[in-house]
């Protein structure tokens, strides 16, 4: 059964299908992400999101689990795209002068080992800006407003959600063919709703880096 | 209208680089040539020999290409032409493509089709029997040669023995792996997998044949799949990635359920 | 080259007794292989369509150990793949009255009575096992809404019996004999061996024990030793140059085998396809046929006046001439194809032809896509139609198609016996490459099943007769024979390469199948044939000595391929020429001008023709020579009648 697993996890299939499924957990949770860090709009003095904020630190050793659980989600996602990556490489030794499309291959899709590294390096830049960052001090709320509302911050996070977006346009209809799933009956809901869920998710996140600089946490509408 | 051919025209005066590589050794380069006079109603290997004959006469070596049918089905003739597959046409062969489809002074690119599966043996030949190799490890049905059953006691609905036939209409050439900017095949495997699973004569070693194609196509060297879908693209028969999903799950399926080697086999 | 030339015996083999009963009596005299000894005996295959590789994998199945030479760099490749229209069987599923017996006196009727009774028979019997076994396979055949396989009726027959998939039943087919051949491949029980090409056959002691072959891609000159060998190189129809046939079919294996003492049979028997599309200029490299099917729904028409020059949609129906329909009123446009095809070049020399060059007939399906709506026909046809599109440009559903016969089949081939084995032991020949089912004209989808009927049900029962019959000694590759037979193989490639000349193996071949379309093509007359005679022998002569080839034979060298075969095509076709000769009767897809009716028919000549021209090879190089024999065709179940399609 194991060596079973193993074969699979070896197989191009598998990896994409590991691929596939892990991306399937990172929309999720990043639906989740951005759904909580909507409560930063909710006042004007960033209490709610540090309320939210210390709900997820009151969960104590669940919180770090479903941390270990991210660590790895993100983990398996980025080592499988680059193991595919180099493998791909390899399987074309000699390139072509100039690869010309043919069919519906997009800027989304050719790029998805760009985008991906794009996004690891801002997840460390985002990870050292707020999970490691002390903010017992000012608060939470306080110390995204003030990261993003500096112009080479909000352009870091506004540019990768950019690259995010990229990466999530093909990412949704994409795991659904790699799972298997694809039906000529669904497959037109199946490609709007990855577009459109990706561009949102994007759109949501880049929201903060804008609107921050813009109105420093002095939102206009509370 | 009956005839459709112009008389009138001179031809078409193309400059060709194409692939040029004595054997497998050889790093290969490319080289210029140009030619007068084609006409537009020749194809684009009838071309080739119209540039080979040109060669012979000028005492080069012709170059080396692959081709027999010349009517789109035997899979032999490949070529990446401008950077595309088979060339700019959908759903059309090398074979079938005719010269109408370029213009006088066009500048033309002729490569082999690349992949490490695939080695060119020389100018624009390849090895495909990666292909063969794949089919050997589980592209059939095991129905040894006898007295089956009579062909209609098993009736098929006509959808998919339709869908069947869809996917089992590739010709092998390739095209698939040569488009993918990945160098996949997962295509042609999904092809022949999904040919024989929609079939109730494929059931019996539907899983066994699923893992052991795609065990074999990774062995031989191909790329992973980015779901770029330029295969279908470029692919002379059309044949749709959904060929892809349903090996994708045929495969996820087998593997998550594959008993342990030999288990069958014991009993109690 | 070493032929003695002794008289062969022509020993058909044919069992007596009621038809129906022949091949089950042969099986049950003929000599059984231990299982435990068929491992012990190496079969050689030559060629993987579907006579070669159905057999390939059968008698791997059995339990023989199969090596398998193709030419291809992939056994998916061979011809066979390029059939369209279907298979013949008769399995009477549309309950329209066909029977064993019925498919049987088609065929022997069809092919206007020059074929074995016993043979066709044989034939007409397995057919029917020949689809369950495919649809075993995974053939995807077309089928019914309720599940069931459909058929279709074809040119020629006036039942429907013939199963297809889409356009591609060739394809189909030779993928399931493919993939059954892939598995043997894959279990180790057959050694595959791609882009192999046999250039000479080895006989040791009287019996074929194995070949020389060139490794393409190497160039090197190897050697195979078997207990038996196989043929299955399929037809010669490329020596007109331009023919339906792929650009690397060839004669050279049964070529170098006849040399070697096989007889071949009936060798001016060539089958002209009438619905192919017309020569568009001097580029063309080759013939693309359309499928007969399309004749069931596309009705054949010329202007009734000539040189009429007005696009068809102008030519009203009352100038148009259905010239099949007027002529023969009961099978119309489904008219065997020779009919067809020579009814095609009657309108063409009367200079009602249409076209730029006039070398064209209309096949116009607007009255069926009015009858039937156009997403019918397209369903039938559409991959035919987009075809056609792609190579003229014209779209069929608006104009009507342009046709015209050209070369597609050859009947003749290295005669067999009733095994399937050729005048040298231990050589048998399958499909294409003999002369045995078709007589002197193959019916509609008819190919399809005779090559898998050789492949999959008669070279297993018969090759027994060969292992169990006969002492074989062991031979290896290192044997006297082997050595020779390379040796002049190696000298007929250094000669090739030497000759340093102009001209190249293409413009020879082309030139020489212009003389053997004008000479001995749809209408072959007394005159024309010694004019292609001469003109084939100076041909010859100026071949050897102003032949270009560059490059050496230790590297893939396509110009040494060709110009090896254009070599063997040049002898062949003299060959055909002499037998068309020789046969001054018109039978089948052999018309001579001198033998027919007052109405343009065939006209056959029972009394004086009804055999077999078996021709031996006795003189080489500028004494070539041959000897005919006669092997003389008895009919005791289907009577002898001009055939009439009126």
């Amino acid at each position: 059964m194991l060596s079973r697993f193993g074969a699979f996890l070896r197989s191009s299939i598998g990896k994409k299908s590991l691929m596939a499924f892990t991306g399937l957990l990172l929309i999720l949770f990043l639906i989740a992400h951005v759904v909580g860090n909507l409560s930063l709009y909710a006042d004007g003095d960033g209490a709610k999101f540090n309320a939210y904020a210390a709900q997820l630190e009151a969960l104590g050793p669940l919180k770090l689990a479903a941390e270990l659980g991210l660590v790895i989600l993100f983990g398996a996602h980025i080592a499988l795209g680059m193991r595919t990556y180099l493998e791909n490489r390899e399987a074309r030794p000699v390139r072509y002068k100039d690869l010309a499309p043919k069919g519906r291959r997009t800027l989304a899709s050719m790029t998805m080992p760009v985008t991906g590294i794009v996004i690891l390096v801002f997840l460390v830049i985002h990870i050292i800006d707020f999970r490691l960052a002390d903010f017992s001090k000012q608060g939470l709320a306080a110390l995204v407003i003030e990261r993003l509302s500096h112009p080479l911050g909000a352009g870091i996070y506004f540019i990768s959600m950019g690259f995010l977006g990229v990466h999530l346009w093909h990412a949704f209809q994409s795991l659904v063919q790699s799972l298997g799933f694809r039906h000529p009956a669904y497959l037109p809901a199946v490609k709007t709703v990855g577009m459109v869920l990706g561009v949102l998710i994007a759109a949501l996140f880049a929201t903060f880096p804008i609107l921050c600089l813009m109105f420093k946490g002095q939102w206009p509408w509370n | 209208m009956s005839g459709g051919h112009d008389t009138h025209s001179h031809g078409l005066n193309l400059t060709l680089h194409v692939w040029r590589q004595k054997n497998a050794q050889d790093t290969g380069h490319f080289e210029t040539y140009s030619l007068q006079g084609i006409s537009e109603h020749c194809s684009f290997l009838e071309m080739l020999d119209q540039l080979n004959e040109q060669l012979l006469r000028e005492g080069r070596e012709p170059v080396a290409f692959d081709h027999d049918c010349r009517e789109g089905i035997c899979g032999s003739c490949s070529l990446v032409i401008n950077g595309r597959a088979h060339g700019p046409d959908r759903e059309t062969a090398t074979c079938q493509l005719h010269m109408r489809r370029f213009h006088d002074g066009e500048t033309i690119y002729i490569e082999p089709f690349r992949a490490k599966a695939f080695p060119v043996q020389r100018d624009l030949v390849t090895d495909r029997s990666a292909f063969d190799r794949i089919i050997a490890a589980g592209g059939f049905v095991s129905a040894n040669t006898g007295s089956p059953q009579d062909a209609n006691a098993l009736p098929i609905p006509k959808e998919a023995a339709d869908l069947a036939m869809d996917a089992a209409q590739c010709i092998g050439c390739g095209a698939c792996v040569a488009a993918c900017p990945n160098a996949a095949a997962m295509l042609f495997v999904g092809a022949k997998v999904s040919h024989l699973a929609l079939l109730p004569q494929g059931q019996p070693e539907r899983r066994k044949r699923v893992l052991a194609m795609v065990e074999q196509m990774d062995k031989e060297g191909f790329g992973n799949c980015g779901n770029i879908y330029e295969c279908e693209a470029a692919c002379p028969k059309g044949i749709s990635v959904e060929n892809i999903a349903r090996m994708n799950r045929e495969y996820l399926c087998a593997s998550l359920t594959a008993r342990p080697q030999g288990e069958a086999k014991g009993g109690f | 080259m070493s032929t003695t030339p002794t008289t062969p015996k022509l020993d058909s083999k044919c069992p007596t007794g009621p038809v129906s009963e022949r091949w089950d009596k042969h099986r049950f005299e003929l000599k059984l292989v231990n299982p435990a000894n068929k491992r012990k005996f190496h079969v050689l295959v030559v060629g993987t369509g579907l006579a070669g590789a159905s057999a390939a994998a059968s008698l791997a199945e059995l339990g023989y150990k199969v090596s398998v030479l193709c030419i291809h760099d992939s056994p998916r490749r061979a011809h066979s793949i390029a059939a369209q229209g279907g298979i013949n069987a008769a399995k009477n599923y549309p309950n329209d009255g066909d029977s064993v017996r019925r498919l049987f006196y088609d065929t022997v009727k069809g092919g206007d009575y020059r074929a074995r009774e016993s043979n066709v028979y044989r034939l007409a019997q397995v057919s029917n096992s020949i689809i369950d076994q495919c649809v075993a396979q995974g053939v995807p055949f077309a089928r019914e809404y309720g599940g069931l396989l459909d058929n279709r009726s074809f040119g020629g027959a006036q039942v429907s019996r013939t199963f297809y998939a889409r356009g591609q039943t060739g394809q189909q087919l030779l993928l399931g004999a493919y993939q059954a051949l892939m598995r043997q491949v894959g279990l180790g029980k057959v050694a595959l061996y791609p882009r192999r090409e046999m250039l000479d056959l080895v006989v040791v002691d009287g019996v074929a024990r194995g070949v020389i072959a060139r490794e393409l891609v190497s160039g090197a000159v190897e050697r195979y030793a078997a207990d038996a060998v196989l043929l299955c190189t399929g037809g010669y129809g490329n020596v007109f140059f331009l023919s339906t046939n792929a650009k690397f079919s060839n004669a050279t294996a049964i070529w170098r085998a006849h040399k070697r003492g096989a007889l071949f049979g009936n060798p001016c028997f060539t089958q002209i396809h009438p619905t192919c599309i017309p020569v568009s200029g001097s580029y063309q490299s080759k013939l693309t046929l359309m499928s007969e099917s399309l004749r069931n729904d596309g009705r054949v028409w010329v202007p009734k006046s000539k040189g009429d020059r007005r696009s068809p949609d102008q030519i009203p129906d009352e100038e148009r001439d259905y010239y099949l329909e007027r002529i023969y009123p009961s099978f119309g446009n489904l008219v065997p194809r020779d009919i067809a095809s020579r009814r095609a070049k009657e309108m063409a020399d009367a200079g009602r032809g249409v076209g730029d060059n006039g070398m064209a007939v209309y096949l116009d399906f607007r009255d069926a896509i009015r009858r039937d709506g156009a997403p019918r026909i397209a369903e039938k046809y559409g991959n035919l139609f987009q075809m056609y599109e792609r190579i003229t440009a014209d779209d069929p559903y608006k104009v009507p198609m342009r046709i015209y016969p050209a070369v597609h089949y050859t009947m003749g081939g290295l005669w067999v016996d009733y095994n399937l084995e050729s005048t040298i032991p231990g050589l048998f020949v399958l499909g294409e490459a003999n002369f045995s089912d078709h007589g002197a004209n193959r019916l509609g989808a008819s190919a399809l099943m005779q090559g898998l009927a050789d492949g999959y049900y008669v070279i297993p029962a018969t090759i027994g007769s060969h292992f169990a019959g006969r002492k074989l000694g062991a031979v290896t590759t290192d044997h006297e024979a082997f050595r020779t037979t390379e040796a002049a193989v190696r000298t007929r490639l250094e000669r090739l390469l030497s000759i340093d000349g102009k001209r190249s193996s293409d413009d020879f071949h082309r030139e020489l199948g212009l003389v053997m379309w004008n000479h001995c093509g749809m209408a072959r007359s007394e005159q024309g044939l010694k004019t292609a005679l001469t003109k084939i022998r100076a041909l010859r002569d100026e071949f050897w000595h102003d032949l270009r080839v560059l490059g050496s034979g230790e590297e893939l060298n396509r110009e040494l391929e060709k110009a090896g075969r254009v070599a063997d095509f040049m002898e062949l076709a003299e060959l055909m020429v002499l037998d068309a000769e020789q046969r001054r009767e018109s039978c089948g897809g052999h018309f001579r001008e001198e033998s027919q009716t007052e109405e343009g028919e065939a006209l056959r000549d029972d009394a004086n023709y009804c055999y077999v021209g078996a021709w031996q090879h006795t003189g080489e190089g500028a004494n070539l020579a041959w000897t005919m024999h006669k092997e003389s065709l008895t009919f005791e179940e289907v009577k002898l009648t001009q055939r009439s399609y009126k």
